[in-house]
This record gives C-alpha cells, structure tokens and sequence, in this order.
C-alpha cells in the first residue's frame, strides 16, 4: 500500500470525481487566456456585440481573425520596442545577478573568512523590507548618480539580491566540502572551483534561478514606473499598464498587448516545465 | 593563474606560513567574492532604510524641504498623544499576551499547588491584554477622526484583502493538493496547467481580469450574471462594500466617533476590491495547491495504513493527522500571503480604476501615489515605514503564535 488512501483512486466512482474536480479547476486556469486570445484577434465592434462567456459557442470566438490587430499593437503602440527593451532589461539584469550571486553564494558556502555569518544575516535581513519602503530613497539615489531615464537605473538596483544569493548558497551547500578541499589541495584557485566544478554541478537549480530571475526582471513594474520618464528604455510592463490606463475602449487591442507580453514567459515555462514546477513545489520560491 | 603562483610559493617556504597566508588568501579572497552583491545591497537595501528615516522628518516634494521632525507622523495619527498612546497600547497588549502564556505555562507546570499555580497571573494577563485591545477599539476611531482619514481607509483596503484572499486559498489550495497527491494520469498536466495563472506576467494577466470584470454588460463577469438572470454590475469601478450591497445601507447621520468608523468596517471589502480578490484567487490556489501537495508527499505513507488499521474514519485522519503534519506548510503559505496582500502592487495598479474612489486602494498603492502623482517624498516616506512597521509586527506575531502550534515532526 504505497499511496494515501483518502480517497481510494481504484474505484471508479472516486476517479470520474477527482477527475471531474481537476478538470474544472483546469478550465477555470486556461478560460481567462482563451478569452485573451479570443479577444485579441475581435474587430472592435466585435468585442462588443460579438460577446459569450462560454468559449464552446461561436460567439467567443472572432468571425476573421483580425491579425491587423498585432501589427497596430506593434508598431503603433509601440508595444515591440518595449518588448525589445524589456528584452535587453532582463538579460543585462539575470546575467547580472548570475555573475554577482553565484560568487558571493560561492563565498558564503565555501570559503571560511572572519564574520561570514554576520554578514549573511544582514544581508538575509534586508528580504525583510518592502519594495514600497526602498521605493523613495532609492529614486533619490539613483537621480543623483543621473541615471533617470537609464538602462543602469533599470538593471543594476536589482542585481545585488539577497533573494538569489540565498538560493544559489543552499545549492552550492549540497557539494560536498570533500570535493573543494580536494580540488584546493590540488593546486585549484577558488575562481576555478567555482567556475569549473560548483557551477556545473548544479546547473540544473541554477536554470531555475535564471528564470525566476528573469521572471522578475519582466514583471518589474513600481521601479520601472517611477525611473522612465521616456519610452526610451520603458519596459513592456510599464507599455503595458500605460496602455490599459490610457488606451480608449479598444480592448481588443491591449489584449493583444497582454498576449505579446506573456509570450517570451509563457514559452520558456513550457519548455522547461517539469524543472519549474518542480523547483516551485519543492521551495516555494518566488522571483 | 596568479593564486596558483602563490601556492606554490607557499608549499617551497614551509608548511606553517603557507597555512597562514592561506587563511589570509582565503579572508581577503572571500571579502572580494561578496564585495560586489556587499555593495550593490548595502547601496540599494540597508543605505535606504535609514535615508527613508531621514526623509519621512522631512518637508520634501521634489527636493528637500523644512526639518519636521514626527510632524508627518502626526498627520496620520492625528495628534502626538495619540502616537504616544499607540506606542503604550502595543507595550501593553504585548505585556499582557507574555504575562497570559507564562500563567499558562506555570498552571500546566504545578497545576495543584495552591499559590505557584499561575492562575493571579494568567487572569492578570487576560486582563491586560483585553483592556490594552479595549484601549485600541476607543483609539483608532479617534485617529480616523483626526488624523489623515485616507491613509485609515487604505490600510482597512489592505485588511480586507489579506481576510479575503489568503485563508481561501489556503483551504481550496489543500483540497486541490489532496487531489494532486493521488495516483493518475496526466498529473503533470494538470501540474502545468494550475501553476500557469502564478508562472504568467501579472501585469498581463491583469489585463484580462481588467477586461473580464469591467462595468460594461458583455464583460466575461456580466456575461456570466445575465446568464443567470442577474442585473449586471459595475464590478472593479464600485466603490459600495459588498455588505451595505447586498443587505442594504444604513443611516450614517449623527452617529458618534466610534459608531461612525465601525461603520466603514461594516460595509465590507467594495465590491471593486473583491473584483481584485477574484484575480488574486485565480492566480494563487494553483500554487497554494501545488506546495500543499509537495509537503502531502513528503508525508510518511505508513501513518495512513496506521490510522486505516486502527479504523480511524476519513474525516479524523485529514484534521487529526494530514492538517497538524503540514503545519510548516500552511505556516510557510500563510506567512508568504500575508506579506504578499500587504506589498501586492502590480496588478492592483492595473485593476484600479479612479472611478471606485479609492474603495481598492490598500496602503502600497496610496504610498505610491502620494509619493508618485503628488511628489509629496517625505509623508509617504512616513507613510511607508508605518507600513514596514506593521508588516514586521505581523511577521512577528505570525512567528510567535505559530511557535506553539507548528508541528515540524520530531
């Protein structure tokens, strides 16, 4: 008898049930990203006499998918350079964070210096604080070095993260101490274990912290907001917020916003889904 | 490499000062490891924290104005007595919590011995801490009186959100899990597909809920009404608490202090806030679900065939043996929430609409457009560490009582 017998799953009466409750709740997920698609792809008049909330019957659905729509969202709204800055954004920002916690992770697992631990627990501390409380002193901060309006104001406020650091230490403290003795013995710098062995070693985990690294970097809206005063470097997020708040009626046309903004998300999410649900169940962890 | 070099170096001139000037390598190269994420936090997370301080003291719009000292403190609170009585009130409530479990503890230590049993302090400390909770039943309508009455109502916002959304989850989120834990087919699917609503942008995603709960009859949420023969309603743009919707409002005239500010309670979350409660629903019981699900597998399977054995019925074993085994869980989940509503900004700024007058507003949202669309820094400075002060308080609230009931196993 291996599995929880709370529901027996063997009868078929319980199975059609666990089934059926699974199947509603996975409808309830997909329905508001059906009713994106849908929607997106409406004439304007459409998404507002053409309307149903059941997606089996027609109406749901476009007549013509308005394809028309994307290219409007595109060029006219700007929505594909913000999409190429929020690219840019999150690239410089997750190699960044890679770079920088993966060497103090290093550091706080492996190496032995006076007041490691004071210094790991002040860092810890500062998870503590809501954005919202950083929010004024840090725009502050940030004008005074000039960089309003700048890719740094965008990328490098986030890249020293407790968050990562913490992460990366509890992989890096799965390597046995035996394995970096040894290779110190031998003659390896520090620089090379970690480069050479403790990275590749867990490159797995490490993915799943580029991602949500990633993730983060793409979501970030209170910042962005507050440091672009120019579509210049104005992230899809903020494009995004700025089109449903300003845009008039045409939903049709922020729909198809939200469908360019969830795509890059969406398609690393189901290549790589097993790792990430699996890495979100087991820690929790959110970006 | 140049350390490889120095290794060498080491090993030719004797075992002694090539342990010393390892540890010595190893110190300066570990300060040069972190210096980078040391300075980057020190900049961005700890600097802040005191220049927040220092700004909230401050007339500042724009660029720094007059020295106030606590006067942007006294706007929300309303006087510097009523600051004072807060700070005693909080001492007393927490004096009075220690004083109860000591009692308690020193009954269930000497239960008979007349004298050392614990219960003068047990009934002291049950007093205390309800008149210290009395005290602030009296307060606070007088600060929402006096003080700054918009900040009041967006921490209530924030209050009801946080009822609203995390104990929901977490109880659809463990029945869901229950499911999730069985053996069958296509799990991994289902797996996917529940934690689709968390992995997507919420800024997108908020989009759509924008769209599905907007005031006009084909919205997804009217659509559904009609369907079922209802009036459409106007959904995120109402500012009308759903109570005072559906039993009716009373007269608010010539009421006192207290009976006015209970009133605002009374009316319950607006109806545009529960429009927001819907998509935090949506984004979070699949992953509520999905950790639920992880600590049900970690749980020993024999426990089952135990209880099974002893005849224990289905309804014992999930409250008397699953519910206590994922405490940590649900503690982890519970906290994660909470923190999570009292910080919630991003879709909230989407789904707001000016039309609901605020009525979905909770704190971070007025904090940042005190400080964005008024530039007034130094009052939402203070506005902000208020926020970061309650939101410590919880954290450690949360930490004291779910000390005495978390089960981690032995």
């Amino acid at each position: 008898m291996k599995h929880l017998k709370l529901y027996k799953v063997k009868q078929t009466g319980n199975r059609a049930f666990l089934y059926l409750v699974l199947i509603i709740g996975a409808i309830i997920a997909i329905l508001p990203f059906l009713y994106m698609i849908a929607n997106s792809l409406k004439t304007y008049s459409e998404t507002v006499t053409r309307v149903s909330a059941n997606p089996l019957s027609p109406r749901f659905w476009p007549k013509v998918p308005q394809w028309e729509n994307f290219r409007i969202v595109i060029d006219e709204a700007k929505m594909g350079a913000y999409f190429i800055n929020s690219t840019i954004i999150s690239s410089v920002t997750v190699s960044g964070i890679f770079i920088i916690s993966t060497f103090s992770a290093y550091a706080f697992s492996k190496m032995r210096f006076a007041g490691k631990d004071i210094i790991f627990s002040i860092m810890l501390a500062t998870l503590m604080i809501p954005e919202t409380v950083l929010l004024i002193p840090n725009f502050l901060t940030v004008s005074a070095f000039g960089w309003i309006d700048k890719l740094p104001a965008l990328t490098i406020p986030f890249m020293g993260s407790a968050f990562f650091i913490f992460m990366l230490r509890q992989f890096f403290n799965q390597i046995p101490n035996a394995v970096i003795e040894s290779a110190v013995i031998d003659g390896c710098s520090h620089l090379r274990i970690l480069w050479f062995i403790a990275v590749p070693l867990t490159k797995a985990p490490i993915f799943t912290v580029a991602f949500l690294a990633f993730h983060g970097a793409w979501n970030a809206l209170q910042w962005p907001l507050v440091v672009t005063q120019t579509d210049k470097w104005r992230p899809i997020a903020v494009g995004l917020t700025r089109f449903v708040t300003e845009a008039g009626p045409e939903s049709q046309l922020r729909l198809a916003g939200a469908v360019i903004a969830i795509l890059p998300i969406l398609i690393i999410y189901m290549i790589a889904q097993r790792q990430i649900t699996e890495a979100i169940a087991r820690t929790g962890m959110k970006g | 490499m140049e350390t490889e070099g120095n290794m060498e170096k080491a090993d030719s001139t004797g075992k002694r000062t090539g342990i010393m000037r390892n540890l010595f390598r190893e110190n300066y190269q570990g300060y040069l490891f972190i210096a980078p994420a040391a300075i980057l936090i020190s900049v961005f997370g700890i600097f802040p924290m005191f220049f927040t301080v220092f700004v909230s003291m401050h007339k500042w719009r724009m660029r720094r104005g007059q020295f106030l000292f606590l006067d942007n403190f006294v706007r929300i609170f309303g006087s510097y007595w009523y600051i004072l009585l807060i700070i005693l009130l909080g001492l007393i409530i927490y004096f009075g919590m220690k004083l109860w479990n000591a009692g308690k503890e020193r009954k269930l230590r000497a239960p008979e011995i007349p004298g050392k049993s614990g219960s003068v302090q047990h009934f002291l400390g049950i007093i205390i801490f309800f008149s210290g909770l009395l005290g602030l039943f009296i307060l606070i309508p007088n600060m929402y009186q006096s003080g700054d009455s918009n900040m009041m109502d967006s921490l209530r916002v924030t209050i009801w959100y946080s009822l609203g959304t995390v104990p929901i989850q977490l109880f659809v989120g463990l029945l869901v899990a229950v499911l999730l834990d069985q053996k069958f087919r296509g799990k991994q699917a289902f797996r996917v597909i529940f934690l689709l609503p968390y992995i997507v942008p919420s800024v997108a995603s908020a989009t759509i809920f924008e769209r599905l709960f907007s005031l006009r009859s084909e919205s997804f949420a009217n659509q559904v009404l009609i369907a079922f023969g209802r009036e459409p309603l106007q959904w995120l743009l109402e500012p009308s608490g759903i109570f005072s919707m559906m039993f009716g409002k009373g007269g608010s005239e010539g009421l006192g202090v207290i009976a006015t500010y209970l009133q605002t309670w009374v009316q319950g979350p607006s109806l545009a806030l529960v429009s927001i409660m819907f998509f935090n629903w949506w984004v979070f019981v699949g992953y509520y679900s999905l950790i639920f699900a992880n600590g049900l597998a970690q749980i020993s399977k024999d426990i089952y065939d135990a209880a099974e054995m002893d005849g224990a019925p289905k309804r014992t074993v999930f409250f008397k043996i699953i519910v206590p085994l994922l405490s940590p869980t649900t503690y982890f989940l519970s906290m994660l929430g909470i923190i999570g509503t009292f910080k919630a900004f991003n879709h909230i700024y989407v789904l707001r609409n000016p039309a609901a007058r605020g009525a979905a507003d909770p704190m971070s949202i007025h904090i940042f457009f005190t400080f964005f669309r008024k530039s007034r820094f130094g009052y939402a400075a203070a506005m902000a560490l208020l926020l970061f002060i309650i939101v410590l308080g919880l954290t450690l609230l949360q930490r004291r009582i779910m000390e005495k009931r978390v089960f981690y196993g032995e």
